[in-house]
């Protein structure tokens, strides 16, 4: 998709590229001759500028290829007076400019409050823009149990952020909470947005606030020397008055934005997944095992790895089949059978993943960030505590699991877990099963789900 | 204003070659290190006392006083949903200091709200909840005659005390009172911030011609950051030790400890659960009375029995009810509590 992309802009280049050659040859040939008449002489400018309006056609062209652009979800974290709605409002404003976004008003943003009242706290990607190489979901940040919430659920998911602070504030004391946020859910590169420098008379402080803000950085591990600060005030943007510290220095954000903070890898780009759910044996062919892929790409005659429940290794892709046909290729979102060489039915189990290999390991010790359903949301009613032992549902798996407090936890066996928590806990499995950082499952009780998490860290 | 503008621009261009004799930047971050307040107020406040950091402190602190004023007027309109309660227990009652073998009970649980959690997880209210938490158990004074022990504190009450600090109770900060202390975290975080209710209990140590009574203290937080004794959700207890033994028993460090467990265990399952009352209605069995509940949260051993039942036993295994004395009622009684929930009480606007 990308390679599209990249086809059109290099054509609309290269059309650029010709039209300017055509007028140049134009201008050359009417310097060689000068009798030509005035006829073509007035043509060249006209060319000159069908040159300069070529630009704009060739960004129009790939506005209509937005689905193209790779996707990030980026969100504002800061205080609740330092401008992040005001912010959010001038990118779209500056961006709608040039097609990038519909401008969506202070008011328009600000509707989360109402919603966050009806017990929606994050609705997630409610903004969106665009820029000449990504497509924004955008969201905001209120609260940090909301947010994690939000993420260990899978309803909002930030990619990167922008933390925005007031040039006449300078940090304050919960910016550290801010970035420890950051940290927690797992965004590894930030942008900052120093807002409403126009307040400030000295450069001085902002030199200052720079300064500041990039030691804070520095303490949370994140790269503070390289971080991209930019100093600008979203209102003027939104008024669209001082472009030099408005509309431009929006411009600089969201192209900070482009090159600073990384997209994240696309399913078909990560390595082979695609979890067991049945195994056939069809005679005369072999061991069939069949799932949807989860992610990565594999192709006929590859090597793959099966991993999980006790199992350890390796064997061939002799087949790919969907529908009855035979493929030589199979990718993220195909529901697949794979035909394994060598490969005994009783081998292969429902809970087990066929991976590409060295992709994944099988653990059984992992510490997950776990949100625990309330009884509204149809979890549990009652508290528990260390060494509670509900189901794990990870893909197809599904395995008891013990969860204890993290070791070094000051009285773990007094403390208690409650429906509505979000809490990190380290998972006991009683099988292994493959799994990594960032894999998602679901905690069942009695035929309830009881909670949902993330896994965080692998210990064993 | 946008000539002005492009000086500022071309300034700040060349700041690395001016000459600076205004306030220094490095005095500005020393100043922030220190109080944390806003970069404008820090450049302020060295302006105004002439780069002298001892100075600026003190202009500070004297500003706080209007601006902090101001700012606490500026946010008074918004709501406050967010924060933590405290508990803060100074005498835990009968037994609880080792040796004296009988204690009065003085503690106090307070809800000090905020608007994001951002801020109630910072260090800075954390520390502000527990000295007043410290602050209102110290000055707590209950009304006798009353039926209940547990009684709310008037809040303006509490706002006028002079703020004692719990970490260093030597450290003299007479000038500060609560309600200032409050007004200057205002300033500092920028967000509304408010003492939403407090609950004192403070009794005399019981007499000893009944020495066969005891009152104790039970807390549980639940959902802490920072410090354990502060959470979203909180309880505190009293509880009631009835026995002929009492006095031998409280003597002894293991019947103590067994005795915090239970009082950890019972105040944990008063948050854990969804309790209302103590009892339910004689006849009627329900679940949000506290001794009909299975004592799931009970330390070490939870149980599907009820916390009545569990309690009992208990009396009956630590020998404070010998099971040949038919007459003799004693035991462990939850007197009162106090659940509170962060945000449940605050009106929404």
């Amino acid at each position: 998709m990308l390679r599209t992309q990249l086809t059109t802009s290099r054509a609309a280049a290269r059309r650029l590229y010709s039209s300017r050659a055509v007028s140049q040859a134009f201008a050359n040939s009417c310097r060689r001759a000068p009798l030509v008449g005035p006829s073509l002489v007035a043509s060249s400018p006209a060319t000159r500028v069908g040159t300069r309006s070529a630009p704009a056609r060739g960004y129009a062209e790939a506005a209509k290829f937005s689905r193209a652009k790779p996707h990030m979800n980026i969100g504002t974290i800061g205080h609740v007076d330092h401008g992040k709605t005001t912010l959010t409002a001038a990118i779209t404003k500056v961006l709608s400019s040039h097609g990038g976004a519909k401008f969506t008003d202070y008011a328009q943003i600000d509707k989360a409050p109402e919603e966050k009242a009806r017990g929606i706290t994050i609705n997630s990607a409610h903004v969106e823009y665009e820029t000449e190489n990504r497509h924004y979901g955008h969201i905001d940040c209120p609260g940090h149990a909301d947010y994690i919430k939000n993420m260990i659920t899978g309803a909002a998911q930030m990619d990167g952020a922008i933390i925005v602070v007031s040039a006449t504030d300078g940090q304050m004391p919960q910016t550290r909470e801010h970035l420890l946020l950051a940290r927690q859910v797992g965004i590894k590169k930030l942008v900052v947005f120093i807002n409403k420098v126009d307040q400030i008379s000295d450069p001085e402080m902002l030199e200052l606030v720079d300064m500041e803000m990039r030691d804070l950085l520095s303490t949370y591990n994140y790269d503070g020397d390289n971080t991209p600060i930019v100093m600008g005030s979203a209102l003027a943007a939104l008024d669209g008055r001082d472009p030099e510290i408005g509309a431009n220095k929006i411009e600089e954000l969201v192209k900070a934005c482009d090159e600073w903070l990384e997209l994240p890898p696309r399913d078909l780009e990560k390595p082979f997944l695609m979890p067991v759910e049945d195994v056939f044996s069809i005679s005369g062919r072999g061991t069939v095992a069949t799932g949807r892929v989860e992610r990565g790409v594999a192709t006929k005659g590859s090597e793959v790895e099966i991993v999980g429940l006790g199992a350890h290794f390796k064997t061939t892709l002799t087949g790919i089949e969907m529908f009855h046909k035979e493929l030589d290729r199979g990718e993220a979102g195909d529901n697949m059978g794979a035909l394994l060489r060598g490969v005994k039915r009783e081998q292969v189990r429902r809970g087990q993943v066929i991976i590409a290999p060295g992709s994944m390991k099988p653990v059984t010790k992992f510490q997950a960030q776990i949100y625990i359903l309330t009884k509204d949301e149809g979890g549990r009613y009652t508290p528990f505590m260390d060494n509670y032992r509900p189901q794990l549902f990870l893909r197809t798996a599904d395995i008891t699991v013990g969860l204890h407090w993290p070791e070094g936890t000051v009285d773990a066996s007094e403390k208690m877990v409650m429906p509505g928590d979000n809490v990190e806990m380290v998972c006991d499995l009683v099988h292994d099963v493959a799994a990594e950082v960032g894999s998602r499952f679901t905690l069942r009780e009695g035929g309830k789900t009881i909670g949902t998490g993330i896994v965080t860290k692998i210990l064993a | 204003m946008l000539r002005t503008r492009q000086a500022t621009v071309s300034a700040l261009r060349f700041y690395s070659t001016a000459a600076s004799e205004k306030p220094s930047l490095k005095l500005v971050a020393e100043l922030r290190k220190r109080t944390e307040v806003s970069i404008t107020k820090a450049r302020e406040a060295l302006g105004a006392s002439g780069n002298d950091v001892d100075a600026a402190l003190e202009w500070l602190q004297k500003d706080l006083a209007v601006s902090g004023a101001k700012k606490a007027a500026k946010v008074e309109g918004r709501t406050a949903g967010e924060g933590l309660i405290g508990v803060s227990v100074l005498s835990g009652g009968t037994g609880a200091q080792k040796g004296t073998g009988r204690g009065g009970v003085r503690a106090a649980m307070v809800e000090l709200n905020c608007e994001t959690d951002f801020v109630a997880r910072n260090e800075l209210f954390g520390k502000l909840l527990a000295d007043i938490a410290h602050t209102a158990a110290f000055i707590a004074e209950t009304d006798t005659n009353s039926p209940s022990y547990l009684q709310p504190m008037p809040l303006d009450l509490l706002h006028d005390a002079p703020l004692l600090s719990q970490t260093a109770p030597a450290q003299s900060r007479s000038t500060s009172t609560v309600g200032s202390a409050i007004r200057d975290t205002i300033s500092k975080v920028g967000e509304k911030i408010s003492l939403q209710r407090v609950a004192v209990v403070a009794r005399e140590p019981i007499p000893l011609t009944q020495s066969t009574l005891g009152l104790r203290l039970a807390t549980y937080s639940h959902g802490s950051v920072n410090l354990p004794s502060q959470g979203r959700i909180a309880s505190l207890a009293l509880l009631t030790l009835r026995s002929p033994r009492l006095s031998t028993l409280l003597t002894t460090d293991a019947f103590r400890e067994e005795l915090e467990k239970v009082e950890r265990s019972l105040a944990r399952q008063i948050v854990g659960f969804d309790t209302r009352s103590i009892r339910a209605p004689d006849g009627t069995t329900e679940g949000t009375a506290l001794y009909d509940q299975p004592f799931m949260m009970m330390a070490g051993a939870p149980s599907d029995d009820s916390v009545r039942g569990v309690l009992d036993r208990w009396a009956r295994a630590q020998q404070l009810v010998l099971d040949t004395d038919g007459t003799d009622t004693g035991g462990l009684e939850v007197l009162e509590f106090e659940k509170w929930t962060v945000g449940e009480t605050v009106p929404s606007s």
